[in-house]
């Protein structure tokens, strides 16, 4: 359907559209008008990215300067691409909406870049496994020196799809349209031609050269940014790590010293190219640098690089004191906190190591690597991740923590050190993006409360906003539970955790629900460890057994590769009838990555409030950072980090409107949690069923079920969830006759006002007074 | 302020004591905006205040007892024309019907959600349904299974007598005295081996009757031995329709098992909320289903071989061929004249099917159903001035003096008159479903010439003389 908002025309390729997509579009369309960040939050299956997209799109076309898109999604779920996958193919499916509509083509180019892993032609490389192998065996094939060696006669291999690439010309390897990685590879393979480098090429061509600060960046599933832009800048240094860091500096030695022999003029080019400084590093940052630099601030590329790391052989020494220094460091019999400054002063005292030429580190061995045309990189990771370390840790004073401690768990008898430098503060990642672009919108299905996340990030948001999900039946029921049949209140808190009752009741509820729902039921408990104990004690209780008799049961493990096979299994459990329940965990693979929509998931349990593991010292250290910075107290942080983890799981369940589902939260502590629910859950709970006992939640979901069992007609969401062309006419007219009403009122308004103080003047006239004075102080009242 | 409540008040008193909700929110309303209001002039009003007077003005806020009363009526009626209204296109209908009745006799045939429990109603309805289903399909043979304990048990044979399969569901019911047959539901169903074991009852079948498998499912789980997605995929390869009938919620495997079997169409799984449902759910799968234009080709023109023997009254009792007792009275096949005691049958000597024709005239409305009335609306009325039922002569309640703007309910007539679109005369509710659910034909259809309408100025311009001579 084609429709207007404000003046520009939106072509959206469904003939119906949701209430909320509409009023995401409007919002979306007044954010970028105005140039601003937001926070949207949308419920899950509503269409959100075909929303966005087909805005975003119109909005593009419409411009004379096409300002660019970039679109990230799934922060944590590197390795799937299927999120990617299956926004390109909405694109896609929007531009021939498009090119059908307008009777034209459209010059648009829509891409998507994963990992190498993903899209390798590679005969030998992509049968490799793990994605780092694959990424160094890449860069040994494909980096720029190899080819020049190549050229000079070497006899070295080189990747024949990346080389044909060279071949095109740079602004167009591929023909405009919309590639999704399947179209992609098979282009590629066809062409003969690298669909990574295809890809990452025309993207950094167009994101670098032509746009930068217009760009519109996209952020969906963004509900934990803020613990990925943590976790980028956190560094975990093991002994083994320190182990593998002075052997990789050794190395790097005997390199050094062969490069010497044979040829020397290459050392002392990179010198002199240092002295000029690290504007090189710029433009060095091309696709095959080592790895991309942690963010350097500005001044740091203007200044040269200090001299006493400029030799080659100095620097892998002065890397070498600092592995040592270390390695001292971390035989502590205690674990404690530092501060990057105190750490710094303790380093200047011990080995004379300053500050500035501490920072360089990491340009430098990039740099260092780069001369030496070293090709089995993955030797190296350990040394650069301290080489990054001491970068980091010799920029920024706040924001950052060490930690030390000798045990890997409290308790442990083998000491086994490891540091932690851990980032505090999410907003120091994500700054440069803030800065560069214009318009950053974070979006997600679950990311209340929304106010959080601008304080976190330290950005202002333009709007932020959360969409309710418009149904014509109530399609999902969530409850929370508060206690069980017997009146015991039931919770995950720690002093109760392991109470016989707490437990039992648990166990009867799980039983009730396995009972009543058809085909497949997920539960979360809070943690790995609290699982466990409770399904042994289950087992010895005997309610396991009578769960088998209901649902098969499977359990998810820390495992990667059992837990897949666990749901594997519970997949097809489900779809062949014998129904199954997964028992997982609230921060596990399963709450984050895995949909369970339909008849994969008719109930989702939250056994307990996932709160985090509060003992940890690096949560202890963010805590204490963000009440200081931010304002933000333990407390709310800690209820917010467990709510948004809650709803994540909550929301696995639901998956556009026509599924439907049961979510139940069991614990008395949810009852004062419900207005930290993301709005379009907390609308449909109302305030009879946030404190409800094991039985009376059954009679509920019963009916529920019940209810949901009758087939429902599409055409009775028509003009309530879903509306044409006409409802939507119907909605803009009132919603401009609303408009019109309220600058009528507020003319009317002003004119009485008007009149009011024509009065006020003519009543002054009658009393005849000083009218000079009395206008004069009419003046300044006014 | 106090002007602003006057203002209140004045506009509110216009109005009923029944719209106590909308003053209540109204007032909430004024308390925050009052402050705005308050300088105000009496002409222009806040919109909540043009709302509270919208709503005042619709019609239909007086409730008076007569008009509680008619509706009442009105959705009596609705109801009772909701079971006969269905489609009534002439389809192709497979009326040789071949039906394997599967139920559910598992453990959570015990819950007490349907009194006393699932099983007993489900047992209760099911002899119903079979009288209904032999009244409806007299040439058809059902057989009778059920899913106990994860096995699959065969009830009664395939069979057109009705008797059989009530006797069989009886013995359920009551217990037989010996071990074979279970009191008490237990263990869990299996629809893999009760889809098996369908497909080989059915599999002699003759291709010009219908292959259908009804199951009831109280569970919501189905334990089976093997994969059962192959055994959906032989059930289509074989040309197996299964509908189903589930308690309480929907399972996946069912929708799935439905859909394939009967080319995409999900609308043969149907769940039961409460008994009533059951009753309703299984009392829809009496009317034989149309055929798919796939099964069509198959049975195209296959002439069928039937035989319709005639009544005798014998003086000495001789031994009937299908049970083996002395009768008196019987009808004796007319190719092999062999005794048998009731029809419709299989001769049991040389499988002649055996019907009378009688039997057959009542599958025939299937084909071609009595097509649904219309509904009567007082202009037309005005038009027809029909007074009384053309089926029982009933009065018609009279035309209404003026358009008093009642409010439609959907599926019942306002004026509970029933228009005939063929021969236009008018009828009761009870005579509509009267014809359309026991008569399969129209009184007026069958009975003189169509109705006219009356000409202005009081003549009857239709002479039925005439009207004959033409046709």
């Amino acid at each position: 359907m084609r429709f207007h908002i404000d003046e520009l025309e939106v072509l959206f390729p469904y003939p119906r559209i949701y209430p909320e997509q509409y009023a995401y579009m409007s919002d979306l369309k007044k954010t970028i008008d105005r140039g601003g960040h937001c926070v949207l939050e949308m419920p899950s299956g509503t269409g959100k990215t075909i929303s966005l997209l087909s805005l975003i799109v119109a909005y593009q076309q419409a411009q004379p300067e096409k300002r660019q898109l970039i679109y990230c999604s799934h922060l944590t779920r590197i390795g799937t691409m299927s999120e990617i996958e299956k926004a390109l193919a909405e694109l896609r499916s929007l531009m021939h909406y498009r090119t059908e509509q307008l009777g034209y083509q459209e010059e648009f180019r829509g891409l998507g870049l994963t990992s190498r892993k993903n899209l390798c032609l590679h005969p030998s490389v992509r049968r490799e496994k793990d994605g780092n192998v694959v990424d160094a065996r890449c860069r040994s094939l494909t980096a720029g020196f190899v080819k020049e060696r190549k050229e000079r006669g070497d006899d070295v291999e080189l990747c024949e799809y990346h080389e044909n690439l060279d071949k095109l010309e740079p602004h167009n390897l591929i023909p405009p349209g919309v590639w999704t990685f399947d179209d992609l590879t098979r282009y590629s393979e066809e062409q003969k031609q690298c669909p990574y480098f295809t890809a990452r090429r025309m993207i950094a061509e167009r994101v670098s050269k032509e746009l930068s600060k217009d760009c519109i960046v996209v952020f969906d599933e963004a509900h934990n940014i803020d613990n990925v832009c943590i976790e980028s800048l956190s560094i975990d240094i093991t002994a083994d790590s320190l182990r593998k860091a002075s052997k990789g500096a050794d190395n790097l030695e005997t390199e050094i010293t062969r490069l010497k022999e044979t040829d020397a003029q290459k050392l002392q080019d990179e010198y002199d190219k240092l002295v000029e400084g690290l504007r090189g590093a710029d433009e060095a940052r091309d696709e095959d640098a080592f790895m991309s630099n942690p963010t350097l601030p500005d001044d740091l590329l203007q200044e040269a690089v200090p001299g006493n790391i400029r030799r080659a052989e100095h620097f892998i020494a002065f890397l070498k004191r600092f592995i040592e220094y270390m390695k001292t460091r971390q035989k502590v019999l205690h674990s404690f906190a530092e501060t990057p400054p105190s750490f710094l002063t303790h380093l200047k005292e011990l080995t004379f190591i300053e500050r500035k030429p501490l920072r360089f580190c990491a340009e430098r061995l990039t740099s260092l690597v780069r001369t030496l045309e070293l090709t089995n990189i993955e030797d190296y990771r350990a040394l650069q991740d301290i080489a990054t370390f001491a970068t980091l840790v010799a920029t920024y004073d706040t924001g950052f923590e060490l930690i030390f401690e000798p045990y890997e768990v409290e308790g442990a008898l083998m000491a086994n050190p490891r540091t932690h430098f851990a980032c505090l503060d999410a907003a120091i990642a994500i700054k440069p993006v803030f800065d560069r672009f214009s318009s950053v919108i974070i979006t997600s299905g679950t990311i209340s409360p929304l106010e959080m996340y601008p304080r976190m990030l330290g950005f202002s948001a333009l709007i932020t906003e959360s969409y309710t999900m418009s149904l014509a039946r109530k399609s999902f029921l969530p409850l929370i539970v508060s206690k069980g049949s017997d009146q015991k209140v039931i919770t995950s808190g720690f002093e109760k955790r392991s109470d016989p009752d707490v437990v039992r009741n648990y166990g009867a509820l799980l039983t009730e629900f396995c009972k009543l729902t058809p085909d497949g039921i997920v539960v979360f408990f809070p943690s790995y460890l609290y699982m466990e104990s409770t399904i042994s004690n289950w087992q010895g209780s005997g309610i396991l057994d009578a769960i088998w008799k209901y649902k098969l049961i499977l359990v998810e493990t820390p495992d990667s590769q059992e837990t897949s096979l666990a749901l594997e299994t519970y997949r097809t459990a489900c779809n062949n009838g014998r129904g199954a329940v997964l028992l997982s965990v609230a921060r596990g693979k399963v709450s984050e990555g895995v949909d369970f929509d339909h008849q994969y998931g008719r109930t989702v349990l939250c056994i307990g409030v996932p709160f985090q593991y509060t003992e940890s010292r690096i949560l202890k250290a963010r805590l204490r950072f963000m009440r200081e910075t931010y304002h933000i107290r333990d407390q709310d942080f800690l209820s917010f980090d467990a709510m948004r983890h809650a709803a994540q799981c909550l929301g696995r369940v639901l998956r556009g409107k026509e599924d439907y589902g049961i979510m139940l939260m069991a614990d008395k502590r949810f009852t004062k949690k419900r207005n930290q629910l993301p709005k379009w859950i907390a609308q449909a709970l109302p305030e009879a069923d946030i404190n409800l006992s094991v039985d009376q939640a059954v009679a509920v979901a019963k009916a529920f079920l019940r209810d949901m069992s009758k087939p429902y007609a599409l055409k009775l969401q028509e003009g309530v969830s879903v509306w044409d062309m006409k409802d939507l006419k119907k909605h803009q007219a009132e919603q401009q006759e609303a408009e019109i009403m309220e600058l009528q009122e507020q003319a009317e308004l002003q004119a009485q006002k008007e009149r009011q103080r024509q009065r006020y003047l003519e009543e002054d006239d009658e009393f005849e007074m000083d009218v000079g004075d009395e206008d004069a102080m009419m003046q300044l009242d006014v | 302020m106090s002007d602003s409540d006057n203002e209140y008040i004045e506009d509110h008193s216009s109005g009923d004591d029944h719209n106590l909700n909308v003053g209540g929110s109204g007032r909430a309303q004024r308390q925050k905006g009052s402050g705005r209001n308050a300088t105000s002039k009496p002409g222009t009003r806040a919109r909540w205040e043009r709302a509270l007077r919208d709503t005042n003005n619709e019609p239909n806020v007086v409730a008076d007892d007569s008009r509680l009363a008619e509706n009442i009526s009105r959705r009596a009626e609705a109801q009772k024309r909701a079971r006969i209204r269905k489609d009534t296109k002439p389809f192709q209908r497979g009326i040789i019907r071949h039906m394997v009745l599967v139920l559910d006799v598992s453990e959570m045939m015990l819950e007490k959600d349907m009194r006393p429990n699932r099983y007993r109603v489900m047992l209760r309805y099911l002899e119903e349904y079979i009288l209904e289903f032999f009244e409806q399909n007299p040439i058809s043979q059902i057989t009778v299974l059920m899913m106990y304990d994860g096995r699959c048990i065969q009830l009664s044979e395939l069979s057109g007598n009705p008797n059989d399969h009530i006797n069989a569901i009886q013995k359920l019911r009551d217990g037989d005295g010996k071990d074979e047959l279970p009191k008490e539901p237990k263990g869990s169903p299996s629809l893999q081996n009760a889809l098996e074991m369908s497909r080989a009852m059915l599999y002699h079948t003759p291709k010009h009757g219908t292959r259908e498998v009804l199951i009831i499912l109280g569970a919501l789980l189905t334990n089976d031995p093997g994969d059962i997605h192959k055994t959906i995929a032989s059930c289509v390869k074989d040309k197996l329709r299964v509908s189903i009938i589930g308690i309480f919620a929907r399972m996946k495997i069912c929708t799935e098992i439905v859909s394939r079997t009967n080319g995409g169409d999900e609308s043969g799984y149907g769940v039961a909320t409460d008994d009533v449902d059951l009753r309703d759910l299984l009392m829809a799968s009496t009317s034989p289903p149309a055929m798919r234009a796939t099964e069509q080709e198959d049975a195209a023109a296959n002439l069928l071989v039937m035989g319709f023997p005639s009544r005798t009254e014998e003086e000495h009792p001789s031994l009937c061929a299908c049970h083996g007792e002395l009768t008196r009275g019987g009808y004796i096949c007319p190719r092999c004249k062999t005794k048998v005691c009731s029809l419709p049958q299989t001769c049991p000597s040389c499988q002649l099917t055996l019907i009378l024709s009688t039997h057959l005239a009542r599958s025939y409305h299937h084909l071609f159903p009595l097509r649904n009335w219309l509904e009567v609306s007082w202009d037309r009325v005005r038009e027809m001035r029909t007074t009384q039922c053309k089926g029982c002569l009933k009065k018609f309640p009279g035309i209404p003096t003026e358009d008093d703007g009642a409010d439609k309910m959907d599926g019942s007539s306002e004026s509970s008159r029933y228009e005939c679109p063929s021969c236009h005369h008018h009828f009761c509710v009870d005579c509509d479903v009267f014809c359309h659910q026991t008569l399969y034909n129209c009184p007026g259809c069958q009975s003189g010439p169509p109705a006219q309408v009356p000409a202005s100025n009081g003549e009857t311009t239709g002479d039925p003389m005439a009207l004959d001579g033409a046709s």
